[in-house]
């Protein structure tokens, strides 16, 4: 139903300012991610809009209601916990249904809702099980459960996926979007796993020490990074990145660096030409391909250091002078290690960065 | 399974840890059922005939007949058991509620002083009740009485009899307060170790949900620290039903407690070995029951499951 707004939102602890003025409009029914390594304030802002931090400064609106003053259960929201905060002492149907009988409704509307809600989430079987008899998975799941019961229009998942292991969250994380498309809500959803990020949000929203670091649709964030910080998070194996100086030789525009000289393609040469030398060149992985014949200004030359199969694909560590890169090829390609060999670039694969700031050019 | 062979001193030391704690009892409960000739002449093995003398009269002023034996009834057990139950339990609930909040208060919530107060608690536990004595006795007498030439005072004595001031020596919640005041600091002290196991995530997850700080208190974090409770309880109760300290000093004829009750068969003349074995025999019961029922509050994991560890 109602957009959220976060207007210039400041938290401090004492005289440590832990987040810088965070402005960010969250469309209607949108989901939204809150991603960036772990100490970057994604989940205090979430705990500021769920009421359980004090805003220090600035509002946060619910359509055009400011409610940073007011209690947690006034906002009418739901949540997920990192750490499930399941009630030890009730069953499960008593854990889901816990809101519901705060706000007392009839008893058998509580019943039909648990039920309902239980089977979205394939619980039918276990509700009248203490939480300690049950597993992470399931655990999770009555968590999910809870926060459906409540009928918000707002849901709060702080990295609900976070304590599972590795193929439990990958199953967890499909259920989680086939969910987003039953419940049609406003969601909020905070993570350090960009592969979560990436899969599950209409929006992006990338932090880093206390600052949006960019918003926007994960395919947009993915192409075109807005700094390198956010290329070298978004993307798995993350971005290679190699210090370079752009040359102009012939008309043609260079970012060359040690043992390798890159054509720049010419829509983007023109604005460059205005912009200090000193760029960084990132190439993702998955943009470089095994090209022997690779003509000059088009190809790097790797020396192979290590390679990782990882089934259809094989990841390889490379040395280019003094910097690492990663390649991302098909396995069938023959690699011997320690040899150096010759890799394509997709031209479009190219991102340069100002070296001192780490703005994308 | 294989145990292991323990060294014969070992099962030597836990004979003689049994003897000392159950010898005792056992003493009592034997003597308990003898005449005092049979006590006091010094016969003191197995052999003797038991009787219920000494019950008989310890209880005569329950008792539906009139023991042969006696001519008068001059203990007042049943009174006594009454004002001990009256005062452990009306001490124990009052030192638990006010504990469980102080408790959380003092876990939970930031204030000036916190940790003072945290370590004085403990402080004042400290001090032996020999000590309050004295001073609680002077208060009690002097300082905390209403006039009886004031409305308040008046209507009390004349609704429940009495002369002079109303004050709060020999009444039960004289002693009851001191029980309170006497308990109160172990209690917090206990009960804040187990509200800090209680996950902090626990409460805000019942605040997204839409519980008031009551709420959150009494529906999750109340039934979470129910050991704790259960602990406190037991101690608490235990404390009040055996203390003869202060209640002897503070009790009047009508709201003296059970161990008060014991020590008056003794006299310059006479001492009743007996029914004091006896008494003291119907003494232990109370409590024992009350642990029994208690303990069976004391579960360990409680919070199994809550939060992922």
């Amino acid at each position: 139903m109602p957009q959220i707004r976060l207007q210039n939102l400041i938290k401090r602890y004492g005289h440590v300012e832990v987040l810088h003025g965070i402005d960010l409009n969250m469309a209607e029914n949108e989901f939204t991610v809150l991603v960036g390594p772990s100490g970057c304030g994604k989940s205090t802002t979430l705990r500021m809009i769920a009421g359980l931090e004090t805003v220090s400064d600035g509002e946060i609106f619910f359509g055009d209601q400011p409610v940073g003053h007011l209690e947690p259960k006034d906002r009418g929201l739901a949540m997920v916990f990192q750490d499930y905060a399941l009630y030890p002492h009730m069953d499960v149907a008593h854990n889901i249904s816990f809101a519901l009988r705060l706000q007392k409704r009839p008893k058998e509307e509580i019943k039909a809702k648990v039920k309902e809600v239980a089977e979205i989430v394939g619980l039918t079987d276990y509700l009248q099980r203490k939480p300690g008899a049950l597993s992470g998975g399931q655990r999770q799941r009555v968590a999910m459960a809870r926060a459906l019961a409540k009928d918000s229009d707002i849901f709060l998942f702080d990295e609900p996926l976070s304590n599972l292991d590795a193929k439990l969250r990958g199953q967890m994380r499909a259920e989680l979007a086939i969910m987003r498309h039953r419940v049609q809500k406003n969601m909020i959803y905070v993570t350090h796993d960009q592969i979560e990020a990436m899969t599950l949000a209409d929006r992006i929203v990338v932090m880093s020490d206390g600052y949006i670091q960019q918003q926007g649709s994960p395919e947009e964030l993915f192409k075109h990074p807005a700094n390198k910080f956010v290329a070298g998070f978004l993307g798995s194996p993350p971005m290679n990145f190699l210090d370079s100086e752009l040359i102009d030789l012939e008309d043609t525009l260079y970012a060359a660096g040690e043992g390798f000289r890159i054509a720049i393609p010419a829509d983007k040469a023109h604005a460059l030409r205005q912009s200090d030398n000193a760029v960084t060149l990132g190439i993702r992985p998955s943009d470089l391909s095994y090209a022997p014949d690779a003509p000059p200004g088009l190809g790097l030359d790797l020396e192979v250091i290590v390679s990782e199969y990882v089934g259809a694909q094989s990841v390889l560590l490379c040395v280019c002078g003094q910097a690492n890169v990663t390649v991302e090829l098909k396995s069938e390609t023959p690699i011997a290690l320690g040899e150096t060999l010759r890799f394509a670039v997709r031209p479009e694969g190219i991102h340069l960065f100002d070296r001192k700031t780490g703005t994308a050019l | 399974m294989q145990y292991e062979r323990q060294n014969p001193a070992f099962y030597a030391l836990l004979a003689a840890l049994i003897f000392m704690s159950v010898g005792p009892i056992l003493l009592m409960f034997v003597n308990s059922f003898k005449l005092d000739v049979d006590i006091i002449g010094g016969r003191t093995g197995l052999l003797f005939l038991p009787t219920i003398r000494n019950y008989e009269t310890a209880l005569c002023d329950v008792l539906w007949y009139e023991p042969d034996h006696l001519d008068f009834c001059s203990l007042k057990f049943g009174g006594a058991f009454i004002n001990s139950l009256i005062i452990a339990l009306a001490s124990t609930v009052i030192t638990l509620v006010i504990g469980c909040m102080a408790a959380y208060a003092l876990v939970r919530f930031r204030f000036m002083g916190r940790d003072t107060i945290s370590l004085s608690t403990l402080m004042v536990r400290m001090v032996p009740p020999a000590v309050l004595l004295v001073p609680v006795f002077g208060l009690w007498n002097n300082e905390f009485c209403i006039d009886k030439a004031t409305m308040v005072g008046g209507w009390i004595r004349d609704t429940f009899g009495g002369r002079g001031d109303v004050c709060l020596a020999g009444t039960h919640s004289g002693i009851i307060l001191v029980y309170v005041a006497m308990n109160l600091p172990f209690v917090i002290w206990i009960l804040q170790s187990f509200i800090v196991q209680v996950p902090r995530s626990l409460e805000e997850a019942a605040r997204v949900d839409g519980a008031g700080p009551f709420q959150v208190f009494f529906k999750i974090v109340l039934p979470l620290i129910k050991p704790g409770l259960a602990a406190a309880a037991i101690f608490t109760f235990r404390i009040a039903w055996n203390e003869y300290l202060l209640a002897s000093a503070l009790s009047d004829r009508n709201t003296k407690t059970v161990p008060i009750l014991i020590v008056n068969n003794m006299s310059e003349f006479n001492v009743e070995w007996g029914v004091i074995m006896a008494t003291g025999m119907l003494l232990a019961i109370p409590p024992i029951i009350f642990t029994l029922f208690a303990s069976r509050q004391i579960i360990t994991g409680m919070t199994a499951g809550a939060v992922k560890g």
